[in-house]
C-alpha cells in the first residue's frame, strides 16, 4: 500500500494571544463610518485593528483575475479589495512580514447563498497571490460569543460582540443623520465636516469604553451596555454639533428608498457606482439602509422557526423568550440612539409587518440576500408612503436576489404606480445603470413636486410665508430639527405641513 | 401533449392503507424541475397516501426549448440560470398543455434536502433559488391576471424542510389541510409513507449503482463519474452528455446514487478516519469547511469518492450557466478529483441549447483518453487501498458482462 496526497482546504495557522500585540487585524465590508467605530471598539480591547481601503473599481478587476467566473459582484470587489491591499503591502514590506503582520476578519458562514462559501473565493486569491499562509477567520454572524478563534488571539465574547453591535448602531444612526441633512445643506460640504468630527468623536467614546472586556460576568457586560448613559450622552454631544448646520427644506426632492442585497445597498462607493451620492447629486434625498435592519431580521427569524417547531425543539419557549428580550434590548438600543439625536434617524421597520407585507409574494422562511425583506421594504416604503421610489440594488449573478426581485413582478402588478428601479450592478456596466435609474428617478421629481404643491394648496401657505416665519425663527432651519411625517413622502411637503399646523400662531 | 413518465423514474406506488377521504378523482400537476429530481419518490409516496390515485399524479415533460417557448415564454420575471427559468415552461405545461385538466398544481418550496450526508455536514440546505424559484415562477402567473383561477387550478407551494422529518407533517398539513381538507394525523401518516417511498426507491438505486461497480471491478473496466445536481439528470438540463459517454461502452455512474454500504465506505476512507483525518465516511471538513448546502456538499463528497474509488477514472462535472452555487466549487472540486491522477472534465455554463457539434467532440476526447489512462489510474489509484477489496469477494473475475439499460441509465 502506497501514500497519497489528497486535497485539503484551506485551514489557517492559529493567531496566538502573544501575538495580539504585534498583528493588525484587517476587516472590511461595510461604510467607513461603521468600521471607524468597529476599530474603536477593537483598539478598546487592545487589539490592533485596521479597515481595508474603501472599494475601488480596480479592485473587481484583481478579483476576477483570481478567483473562478461566475461569482457574485459583492465576492468579486471584496474578494479584489482584499488582493490589492496584501499586493501593495508585500510591495512595500515584502512577503513574510505581510503573513506575519496581518491577519484577516470577515463575516461568513451565514447558509445557503455563497456568503456562506466566501472563503472559498478568498482562498483561492490567497492562493494566486502565493500567500496560502496568511490567515483568514470567518466571523458567524448569528453568534456572540463564540469563544476563542484558533489559537486565541481573537476572542469573540460578549464584550467584543456588544460593542461591534452598538458601534453599528451608532454608525447607522449618524448615516441617517448624513442623508438627511446634505441635500438640505445651505453651506456645500458642511454636513460632510460635522459627520467626520461626529464620528471622530464617537470614536473615542468606543475606545475608552469603560469595559475593557475583561473577563466578566456576561449579564453584567450586557446590563451595563443595556442600562448605561455613556453612549446617549456622546450622542447628545454629538446632536450639538449637527445644530450648526442650516438647512433649507424648501428644496424639493424625491425620496429614494436603497434596497437590495445586504453589501451592496450598504456600501458606499464604487462597488455600487456610488449609487447613493449620485442619487444625490441628481437631486434627490436618499433613504439608506440600515444595518441595524439586517441584525433585526437575523434576530428576530429563529423566533419564527422556534414557534413553528415548538414541539420538537427542546425548551423552545425558553430560546424564543430569550430572544424576544434581546430584540427588546436591540430596539430600546437603537431608539435610545435616536432618541439622543432628536428623534430624527428613522425607526425600524417592524420585523412583523414586513413579514406580513411580504408574505402573498415571498415566504418569510426563504433564505439568502434579504430574504422577504426585499419585498416587504418596498411595500412598507410604498404603503407608508416614505419614499417616492425604491432603488434596489443588485448584484450581477446574485442567487437570492433574482428570485425576490421576480416576485416583485406581481408587486408591480398590483400596484402599478410604484416606482421601482431594480438596478443590477456589474461593476463594469455603469452608464446602462444610471440611466435605468434616471427615468424613474424624473418621474419621482414630478411626484415630489406635485406633492409639495398639493402641501402648499392644502394649507393655504407660500414660500414666501414660510421664509418669513424661518426668519423669525431660525431653529427651524437647524438640521436638528425634527419634521414629523404627515402622510407625504417627501421631506418639503411635511414641512409645509408642519409649519402650517405647529406655527399657525406665527404664520399670522 | 402526451406526458412520459419514466416508470424507473418517476413511477408511482400505491399506498398499503386506505385513504379516509375519497381523493381518488383529485389530478395532481406536479412541475418536474430541480430538487423534485431527487424527492419525486416522497410526493407520489406522500400523495398515494393520501388517496390519490397514482395515475392522477401528472409530472410534467423534461425540460425542452419547444416547451419554454409554447408555454413558458413572456412569462419570465428575471433572468437567471436556466434550470429556475425553464420553471415557467413546466407550469404552463400543466396548465394549458394538458388533455384533461389538473385540479392542482403542486409546486414545493424545498428549504432542505434529506441528504445522506446530514448530520455529517453543517446543513443541508438546497440553493436559495431552488428554495424561492416558485415564489419567482408563479409571480410571472399572477402579475398581470390570476392564471391558475382562470384554469380553474388551485396553486399550492408547500414550504417543506425535507431534511427535517419532524417539522414536515406540521408544514404539509399547515399548507395543504384546506386545499386538499386534511387532517393532521393523515398528514403524518402520509409524510412517513412519502419517505418510505423515497427511501426505498434510493435504496434500489443505490444497489444498482453497487452492481454497476462491482462490474467493473471484477472486469477490471473503468466508469465514469457523473457530479452534478439532480436535475442535470433533466435530458433538457444535462443534454444528455452522459448517456452519448455510455454509447462508447462505459457505465456512468450518479453522485446521487453511490451505494454507501458499510463495507464500502470503510475500504475508501477507513485508512483517513484511523489516521484521525476525518471523522467519518461522509465527513467533508477536510476539504469544504462551510458545508451548508446538501447539492453542493454531495458534489464535493462525490469529488473525494471520485479520487479514491479505482474504477472512477473519470469524472465529468455539469454546470448550469450562471449558477452560484457551483461557481466557488470549480477549482477544489477540480483539485480533489486530479489529486490522484484521475480524469476530469468540466461541462459549464449548459443553458437551453445543446451544443450538439461541441458535445460530440468533447465526448470523444473524453473516451480516447478513459480508454488511454483508465488502466494506469485503477493500478495505480488500488495500490493506495488496502486488501481485501469489499467489491471483490472472489479471487475469481466474474464473467458477466453487464450493459445498463437506456432508462435506468438515466437514472445513473
Ligand atoms: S446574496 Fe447574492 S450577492 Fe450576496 S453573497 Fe449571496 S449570492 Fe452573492
Ligand atoms: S444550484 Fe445553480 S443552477 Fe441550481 S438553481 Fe441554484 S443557481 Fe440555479
Amino acid at each position: 500500500m502506497q501514500a497519497v496526497a489528497h486535497y485539503t482546504a484551506y485551514k489557517p495557522r492559529p493567531f496566538t494571544r502573544e501575538e495580539r500585540q504585534h498583528v493588525t487585524i484587517l476587516f472590511g465590508g461595510l461604510t467607513w463610518k461603521h468600521e471607524r467605530l468597529i476599530q474603536a471598539t477593537m483598539h478598546n480591547l487592545g487589539y490592533n485593528a485596521q479597515p481595508l481601503p474603501n472599494i475601488r473599481r480596480s479592485d473587481l478587476d484583481a478579483g476576477k483575475e483570481l478567483i473562478d467566473v461566475g461569482a457574485c459582484c459583492p465576492t468579486i470587489f471584496t474578494t479584489g479589495n482584499l488582493v490589492n491591499f496584501l499586493k501593495s503591502e508585500v510591495a512595500r514590506r515584502g512577503r513574510d512580514e505581510v503573513v506575519n503582520k496581518y491577519v484577516f476578519l470577515t463575516a461568513g458562514a451565514c447558509g445557503p447563498c455563497r456568503f456562506g462559501q466566501y472563503h472559498e473565493s478568498y482562498t483561492m486569491a490567497l492562493d494566486g497571490l502565493g500567500l496560502r499562509d496568511f490567515r483568514l477567520f470567518l466571523l458567524a454572524q448569528n453568534q456572540l460569543d463564540q469563544g476563542a478563534a484558533a489559537g486565541g488571539g481573537l476572542e469573540i465574547n460578549l464584550a467584543l460582540s456588544l460593542g461591534l453591535v452598538w458601534a453599528i448602531l451608532c454608525a447607522d444612526v449618524l448615516t441617517d443623520m448624513e442623508y438627511l441633512t446634505r441635500p438640505y445643506e445651505v453651506v456645500p460640504g458642511q454636513t460632510e465636516e460635522v459627520l467626520r468630527e461626529s464620528i471622530e468623536e464617537l470614536y473615542e467614546v468606543f475606545r475608552n469604553r469603560p469595559i475593557q472586556g475583561r473577563e466578566g460576568n456576561k449579564w453584567k457586560i450586557l446590563g451595563w451596555h443595556y442600562l448605561t448613559d455613556y453612549f446617549t450622552d456622546a450622542l447628545e454631544r454629538v446632536r450639538k454639533k449637527w445644530e450648526a448646520i442650516e438647512v433649507d427644506r424648501l428644496r424639493v426632492k424625491p425620496k429614494v428608498k436603497i434596497t437590495g442585497e445586504f453589501w451592496l445597498q450598504t456600501h458606499e462607493g464604487e462597488g455600487n457606482y456610488n449609487m447613493k451620492r449620485w442619487l444625490e447629486q441628481e437631486g434627490a434625498e436618499v433613504i439608506p439602509p440600515p444595518v441595524a435592519v439586517w441584525l433585526d431580521y437575523l434576530l428576530h427569524s429563529p423566533i419564527l422557526k422556534l414557534e413553528k417547531r415548538r414541539r420538537h425543539e427542546r425548551r423552545a419557549r425558553l430560546k424564543i423568550a430569550i430572544i424576544r428580550a434581546l430584540e427588546h434590548i436591540f430596539h430600546r438600543t437603537y431608539n435610545r440612539f435616536r432618541q439622543a439625536l432628536g428623534g430624527l434617524p428613522y425607526e425600524l421597520p417592524d420585523q412583523e409587518e414586513l413579514k406580513r407585507l411580504a408574505d402573498p409574494y415571498y415566504h418569510y422562511e426563504l433564505r439568502g440576500g434579504e430574504g422577504h425583506m426585499l419585498v416587504g421594504k418596498a411595500l412598507y416604503a410604498y404603503l407608508h408612503k416614505k419614499a417616492h421610489m425604491i432603488c434596489e440594488l443588485s448584484p450581477y449573478s446574485c442567487m437570492p436576489n433574482t428570485m425576490s426581485i421576480g416576485a416583485m413582478a406581481q408587486v408591480q402588478g398590483k400596484y402599478p404606480d410604484m416606482l421601482y428601479a431594480p438596478i443590477e450592478v456589474k461593476g463594469d456596466a455603469e452608464i446602462h445603470a444610471l440611466s435605468r435609474c434616471q427615468m424613474i428617478l424624473t418621474e419621482a421629481k414630478k411626484r415630489a413636486q406635485q406633492e409639495f404643491e398639493q402641501a402648499l394648496a392644502e394649507t393655504g401657505l407660500t414660500v414666501e410665508a414660510i421664509r418669513a416665519v424661518e426668519a423669525r425663527h431660525p431653529e427651524l432651519t437647524r438640521s436638528t430639527y425634527r419634521i414629523p411625517h404627515y402622510g407625504y413622502a417627501g421631506t418639503a411637503a411635511n414641512y409645509v405641513v408642519h409649519i402650517a399646523r405647529k406655527w399657525r400662531r406665527a404664520l399670522a | 401533449m402526451p406526458i412520459p413518465i419514466s416508470l424507473t423514474w418517476f413511477g408511482k406506488k400505491r399506498s398499503a392503507a386506505p385513504p379516509p377521504k375519497d381523493r381518488s378523482r383529485l389530478r395532481v400537476g406536479i412541475p418536474k424541475v430541480l430538487n423534485i429530481w431527487s424527492t419525486h419518490q416522497f410526493w407520489v409516496g406522500f400523495l398515494t397516501a393520501l388517496g390519490i390515485a397514482p395515475e392522477n399524479i401528472i409530472f410534467s415533460s423534461d425540460t425542452s426549448e419547444e416547451q419554454y417557448r409554447e408555454f413558458g415564454k413572456g412569462r419570465g420575471t428575471v433572468d437567471c440560470c436556466y434550470p429556475v427559468k425553464c420553471i415557467s415552461g413546466h407550469y404552463g405545461e400543466l396548465l394549458f398543455g394538458l388533455k384533461k385538466k389538473i385540479d392542482i398544481l403542486l409546486s414545493p418550496m424545498i428549504y432542505s434536502l434529506p441528504s445522506f450526508l446530514r448530520g455529517h455536514v453543517l446543513d443541508t440546505l438546497t440553493c436559495t433559488r431552488v428554495m424561492a424559484g416558485p415564489e419567482n415562477i408563479k409571480a410571472g402567473f399572477l402579475k398581470e391576471r390570476d392564471v391558475f383561477a382562470e384554469n380553474g387550478v388551485i396553486y399550492a407551494s408547500p414550504f417543506v424542510s425535507l431534511g427535517e422529518p419532524a417539522v414536515v407533517p406540521d408544514q404539509l398539513y399547515e399548507a395543504l389541510k384546506d386545499i386538499l381538507q386534511l387532517d393532521y394525523e393523515e398528514t403524518e401518516r402520509a409524510v412517513e409513507a412519502g419517505y418510505r417511498a423515497l427511501e426505498a426507491f434510493n435504496q434500489k438505486m443505490r444497489q444498482h449503482s453497487r452492481e454497476v461497480l462491482t462490474w467493473c471491478a471484477r472486469n477490471d473496466r473503468p466508469c465514469v463519474f457523473v457530479l452534478a445536481r439532480p436535475y442535470h439528470m433533466d435530458p433538457g438540463i444535462g443534454h444528455e452528455i452522459e448517456a452519448s459517454i455510455q454509447a462508447h461502452g462505459f457505465p456512468i455512474l450518479w453522485v446521487q446514487y453511490f451505494p454507501l454500504d458499510d463495507d464500502l465506505m470503510d475500504w475508501l476512507f477507513g485508512q483517513e478516519i484511523r489516521a484521525g483525518r476525518i471523522r467519518s465516511p461522509f465527513d467533508i471538513s477536510d476539504v469544504w469547511p462551510s458545508s451548508y448546502s446538501s447539492n453542493t456538499n454531495e458534489i464535493l463528497w462525490g469529488a473525494k469518492v471520485a479520487a479514491r474509488c479505482p474504477w472512477i477514472t473519470c469524472v465529468i462535472r455539469f454546470s448550469s450557466y450562471e449558477c452560484g452555487m457551483d461557481q466557488p466549487t470549480y477549482t477544489p472540486t477540480q483539485k480533489i478529483v486530479e489529486a490522484t491522477g484521475t480524469l476530469f472534465f468540466k461541462f459549464g455554463d449548459l443553458d437551453a441549447t445543446k451544443p450538439a457539434g461541441s458535445i460530440k467532440i468533447r465526448v470523444e476526447t473524453i473516451v480516447h483518453y478513459v480508454e488511454k489512462y483508465s488502466p494506469e489510474i485503477i493500478r495505480r489509484k488500488r495500490a493506495w487501498l488496502p486488501d481485501p477489496c469489499p467489491l471483490l469477494p472472489s479471487p475469481e473475475p466474474v464473467t458477466q458482462t453487464l450493459e445498463p439499460e437506456t432508462d435506468v441509465a438515466r437514472a445513473f
